[in-house]
């Protein structure tokens, strides 16, 4: 595919050079240079506020700090208790995205490989779940977690979480699995392979590439989740760090520069997610996408 | 045990465990929203059932009205805000070049930060006395356009929807992009010797070639806007004087704020019925006669 891509952009731009001025071009760049800044200013501005005295953050709003203060961090991470909130976010999101792709890639490879009756309802299900609004499920959410005793636990949020990402994994993953040629499938019956070994041993392997992209999607919206946090969790000792960040929302009095630090901190994991995986990601935003 | 048992067995195995915790904890949670609706109850204590009371107040309380209303807003700024720009910026973004990567990176930056983050970021630049934007204002002497951008009920929604909009825009340009260079390059060879316009271009054989897409991106903006909640909630809290409640946060302030779990289990109802109505409506609307 990359290559197709490449082919079909180098004749474009070809074609493109024919009837078209470079000042054009030019221009094109400026403004699109001028949108990627305005787009990455509130990050940058987060940044920099983040190393500022509070007077600098108020006086010079748009400047840089005299002295970089590493410090505000460490206040940060003090205050906000974010050793703790860090901790617990971890431990959700890495159970919820073991489960998500655990149960998603083995959903997708009974969905993608085998007929069966139950096949299209099923499929239907998922699709119908992408479509619903996940807010409206908070409140019976919270009842039956109530209900079940696992409100308030780590459970509350990993198994809705897992609930939440299934479709996208088992569609993400059903796509690519569909274009693994069944030869190697059948070969593996031949031989004696029974499905679990197929699943274990070949599928899992091979694809791969579609549960990394997964993997990635998954731990995004797990760790930025705030909604399912707030309603799920009530106990300091259990708060997510978007819970621990959102302290800082209400209150005018505030401390700015710590609250800038804070965030920091909080960001810094997604950002190198982002930094590393773009790719992936982007591809996980347009799988199914363009199928539709 | 037979080829074809050991072979069910697995589809069930297989199957079984994700389609249940999805159906336990999606699906079902939906239909007790429904139930719950029927009930007058305070969160603990006796269930009172009272029918179609709590339904029949949301559809005369003007607040539902109020939200229901931000919650159009919110959605025709997502349809006609993040499409046509995420559609511009994938129209000119199409080449592998380090600039395009770059830019391309950019845009989607705010999409892997916390709406939290987010709505704390937005919250600063809005501040009436220490925000970035006032004090933009004021350095290139428009002084006179500072506003309270959050406490004034005559904007703050559509102060609102500026990192809405900023915020979202990165996925759909990726997936208008992924759809143009799906376009084979026979067509754009096609049209090039046929001397095509790119205005005509565009028009008459991208956007169509790329139309499914756009309808999947006004699906997802349609039940995205639903959701819009972290944001508010944590930027105006749906005040002041509920000039930004949106039927998340109506339905949240209902249940978790004054302990009505029924009246909040009929607006969540309502915004399924709502957001499902909405998806069925627009891609009614958009479908292309041929």
């Amino acid at each position: 595919m990359q290559h197709a891509v490449r082919t079909g952009t180098a004749k474009r731009s070809v074609s493109g050079g024919v009837g078209r001025k470079p000042w054009a071009e030019a221009v094109k760049n400026i403004l699109l240079t001028l949108y990627a800044l305005v787009t990455l200013y509130p990050l940058i501005w987060l940044f920099i506020s983040a190393f500022k005295t509070n007077d600098e953050f108020f006086d010079k709003p748009f400047g840089l700090p005299a002295e970089w203060r590493f410090e505000n961090m460490k206040r940060a991470w003090e205050v906000s208790d974010m050793g703790t909130s860090l901790v617990n976010s971890l431990i959700v999101t890495i159970a919820a995205l073991i489960l998500t792709v655990l149960l998603g890639a083995l959903a997708a490879y009974v969905l993608a490989r085998f007929q069966f009756r139950l096949r299209a309802p099923a499929t239907g299900l998922f699709v119908l779940g992408m479509l619903i609004p996940i807010h409206s499920t908070l409140v019976p959410l919270f009842i039956i977690l109530k209900k079940i005793g696992l409100y308030d636990t780590y459970w509350a949020l990993i198994l809705p979480y897992t609930a939440i990402e299934l479709p996208i994994a088992i569609f993400v993953t059903a796509a690519f699995l569909g274009t693994i040629p069944r030869e190697i499938e059948e070969a593996a019956l031949i031989d004696g392979t029974g499905y679990w070994g197929i699943f274990g041993r070949i599928m899992l392997p091979l694809a791969a590439p579609a549960l990394a992209t997964v993997s990635i999607l998954a731990f995004l919206r797990f760790w930025n989740d705030f909604a399912f946090a707030l309603v799920f969790i009530s106990k300091p000792a259990l708060k997510t760090v978007p819970l621990s960040l959102s302290v800082f929302a209400n209150g005018y009095s505030t401390d700015y520069k710590l609250t800038m630090a804070a965030m920091v901190i909080a960001v810094i994991p997604t950002i190198v997610a982002f930094l590393l995986f773009q790719e992936k990601i982007m591809k996980g935003m347009t799988a199914g996408a363009v199928k539709g | 045990m037979t080829e074809a048992a050991r072979k069910r067995a697995f589809i069930a195995i297989g199957l079984l465990p994700a389609l249940l915790l999805f159906v336990f904890f999606v699906i079902v949670p939906i239909f007790w929203s429904a139930y719950f609706g029927f009930f007058d109850w305070k969160g603990i204590g006796e269930m009172k059932f009272i029918g179609l009371a709590n339904y029949a107040e949301a559809l005369s309380d003007p607040l539902f009205y109020k939200a229901f209303k931000n919650n159009m807003i919110v959605v025709a700024a997502s349809v006609f805000g993040q499409v046509p720009i995420a559609l511009v910026l994938a129209l000119v973004l199409t080449k592998s070049t380090m600039f395009q990567r770059f830019i391309r990176a950019s845009v989607f930056m705010p999409m892997v930060l916390s709406s939290v983050v987010i709505g704390i970021i937005w919250g600063y630049i809005y501040h009436p006395q220490i925000g970035i934007l006032n004090f933009l204002l004021d350095s290139v002497g428009l002084g006179s356009l500072k506003q309270q951008w959050l406490s004034d009920p005559r904007i703050s929604m559509y102060a609102l929807m500026v990192p809405l909009i900023w915020n979202f825009i990165g996925p759909y340009m990726v997936m208008f992009i992924a759809a143009l260079q799906s376009i084979s390059p026979e067509i754009h060879d096609a049209a090039r010797i046929d001397g095509v316009s790119p205005m005509r271009k565009l028009f008459s054989i991208e956007m169509p070639m790329i139309w499914d897409t756009i309808k999947v991106a006004v699906v997802l903006c349609i039940s995205g806007s639903l959701k819009a909640f972290d944001l508010i909630y944590v930027m105006t809290g749906g005040g002041p004087a509920h000039s930004t409640e949106l039927l998340a946060t109506y339905m949240y302030n209902n249940t978790f704020n004054v302990f009505r779990y029924g009246y909040g289990s009929a607006v969540s109802t309502a915004i399924v019925i709502i957001s499902l109505v909405l998806v069925a409506g627009s891609q009614y609307l958009m479908k292309r006669k041929d």
